[in-house]
């Protein structure tokens, strides 16, 4: 059993799309003779790379000018003045980058566990073929697929005071008065994990989903012969089939909750208080609502050296899975 | 493979439902409520349902966000995917240092948190007088997704067999027409995956709309929602009959393209 295992085709071969025709193309493109011939195909990066060099490179090389200027908006499209690491020194001075790391670090940690975990489960629920799973999965594919603004106003609205959750648990009698989903620091933090898990669970199923459809039914009864139960299937089978995709969702999920403003924007727009300013969100609200640009962009700065980080984790995942491949 | 479904699977599949079916049929529900009956209850299930909120929604103000939705939208899409497809297809069919980098800058860019893009973009765009235009905001769109949209693509053009482009060169076909005559049609389930991945990711976006449009009166869908739900005293039957309305779209594509995203974004994600 553990040879077909082994064997177990991992998803990204199995389920490729229906066009794709015959075998992968290998690894590395082939070059005989004509070798030469081949990287004459760089001049299809050419409108890409120009307007990548246009609107996202020049404008992270601002990011990083502005970072190190004094910039508000009265000096915004006038000249800035050099400052230094002086944006840094005030993020750290007054607490609020400290502050938002720490908290970015629980709100990425939950997310990415609950969206891991809750994706892994739906994955295994959904896995079977019938009717039910067909639909609960098309549900939540849909959901994903709405804008993040329809999704936070919902939450916005269930998560309220007279909402339906506070409805339900004041009528079973656990709590006595409304509990404050979004308006007490800690209850708003999680509350805002716990949508933007929601909201992450349906993509994190399907490539779950992806990885156990690869398993072969032999498989399966291979080890029903066996006697095995539930939890050794799972355990011992989907787990494993489970595991090469796991690293590269792991790195996704962590980016997903890492950049995530749109429903903290909803459903809290950061507060009360600071008790939702994640990393990023803070800082877009040093430059948009305090009009400190250069502060925001220091802020900002941080997010993008932690993103270098991940993209290096990911970049390395890729690679080994699709040398595994 | 028959699989009776245990106690925990059961259980799992009836939270699924609760939690991604309840919140659907509420947007729903409450749009159909009057503003009286929220105010009392906001969760009975049993009222008389008016159609009031979408009355009152449809006036001029939709009819402009509708088509600053539509044109952002499809304006995105259209120049993602018209850079996309190609870089795609490049970085698909070379090798060597440039592609590495390049791949590698795409990973982070796709990766940047939209937060640290929209500060440099406003005073960029200040400069280039890109602010206030659907321009400006299909110009951020398409930098924000075309990374995404590259990465998703490249896999399904690494699945187009090079013997077939071969062979296409031995019979006298040049690089440009292999590419639109071979290449493209058999890629064509990712470039319908992707650009409806576009698509509705550009439909949804609010963040750049919301910095670069100078007034609310240009907004797009997304954006008036956004700004409409962090409103104080909010018009709960008046905002969800917005949601739905912005949601109908969404619709209509995801029902004609499931399949095709169920199947076709796990391929992107994981490679």
């Amino acid at each position: 059993m553990t040879d077909q295992l082994a064997s177990a085709p991992s998803p990204t071969t199995t389920r490729k799309p229906a066009s794709g025709g015959a075998d992968r193309a290998p690894a590395r493109p082939r070059r005989p003779s004509k070798g030469l011939k081949r990287q004459n195909r760089l001049v299809f990066l050419i409108p890409a790379t120009a307007f990548l060099l246009a609107f996202s490179v020049y404008p992270l090389i601002t990011l990083v000018r502005m970072s190190v200027s004094k910039v508000n908006s009265a000096t915004l499209n006038g000249d800035w003045v050099f400052t230094g690491l002086e944006n840094f020194r005030v993020g750290f001075a007054s607490g609020e980058t400290t502050q938002a790391l720490w908290r970015t670090g629980l709100f990425v940690l939950v997310v990415t566990v609950v969206g891991m975990v809750g994706g892994l489960a739906a994955a295994i629920a959904l896995r079977t073929t019938g009717r039910w799973s067909g639909i609960v999965l098309a549900v939540m594919v849909f959901v994903w697929a709405l804008p993040p603004v329809v999704n936070g106003s919902v939450w916005k609205f269930l998560l309220g005071d007279a909402g339906l959750i506070n409805t339900i648990v004041l009528k079973t009698g656990l709590v006595d008065s409304a509990i404050p989903f979004l308006y007490d620091q800690h209850w708003a933090l999680a509350s805002v994990a716990f949508v933007n898990s929601w909201s992450v669970i349906p993509f994190n199923a399907l490539v779950f989903r992806a990885a156990l459809m690869g398993i072969s039914p032999e498989v399966f009864e291979a080890s029903a012969l066996d006697g095995a139960n539930k939890w050794q299937e799972i355990r011992h089978i989907m787990l494993p089939a489970a595991r090469p995709t796991t690293l590269v969702l792991f790195v996704l999920t962590v980016v997903f909750a890492f950049r995530s403003f749109d429903l903290i924007y909803v459903m809290t727009y950061g507060g009360p208080g600071t008790a939702t300013n994640t990393l990023p969100f803070l800082g877009y609200l040093q430059a948009f609502v305090r009009y400190d640009f250069g502060l925001g962009s220091a802020t900002s700065v941080f997010t993008v050296l932690f993103v270098i980080v991940l993209a290096v984790v990911y970049a390395r995942s890729i690679r080994r899975e699709e040398s595994d491949s | 493979m028959k699989q009776t479904a245990g106690p925990v699977t059961i259980t799992i599949k009836v939270l699924l439902t609760l939690l991604y079916g309840i919140p659907l049929f509420w947007i729903l529900l409450t749009s159909f409520k009057s503003s009286a009956d929220v105010m009392s209850t906001q969760s009975s299930i049993f009222f008389r349902p008016v159609t009031t909120a979408y009355v009152e929604a449809f006036n001029g103000e939709l009819f402009t966000a509708l088509g600053q939705s539509v044109a952002i939208a499809l304006g995105t899409t259209a120049l993602t995917m018209l850079i996309a497809i190609p870089a795609a297809y490049g970085l698909a069919r070379t090798s060597g240092y440039i592609t590495t980098i390049g791949l590698g800058l795409l990973i982070v860019f796709q990766m940047m948190p939209q937060t640290a893009n929209v500060i440099p973009l406003f005073q960029l765009f200040g400069k280039w007088s890109m602010l206030d235009s659907v321009l400006g905001v299909v110009v951020a769109d398409t930098a924000l997704l075309a990374p995404f949209a590259i990465i998703l693509l490249r896999p399904f053009f690494r699945g187009v067999p090079p013997e077939l482009e071969e062979a296409a060169s031995i019979d006298g076909s040049g690089m440009l027409r292999t590419f639109f005559s071979i290449v493209l049609p058999i890629a064509r389930n990712g470039i319908f995956t992707a650009g409806t991945l576009v698509l509705l990711m550009s439909w949804g976006e609010f963040l750049y709309a919301v910095n670069f449009f100078l007034s609310p009166g240009s907004y797009p869908l997304s954006a008036l929602l956004s700004q409409q739900v962090s409103a104080f005293g909010i018009n709960w039957p008046g905002l969800m009959a917005l949601a739905v309305l912005t949601s109908i779209p969404v619709l209509i594509v995801f029902s004609s393209t499931y399949k095709l995203l169920r199947d076709g974004l796990t391929v992107g994600a994981v490679k």
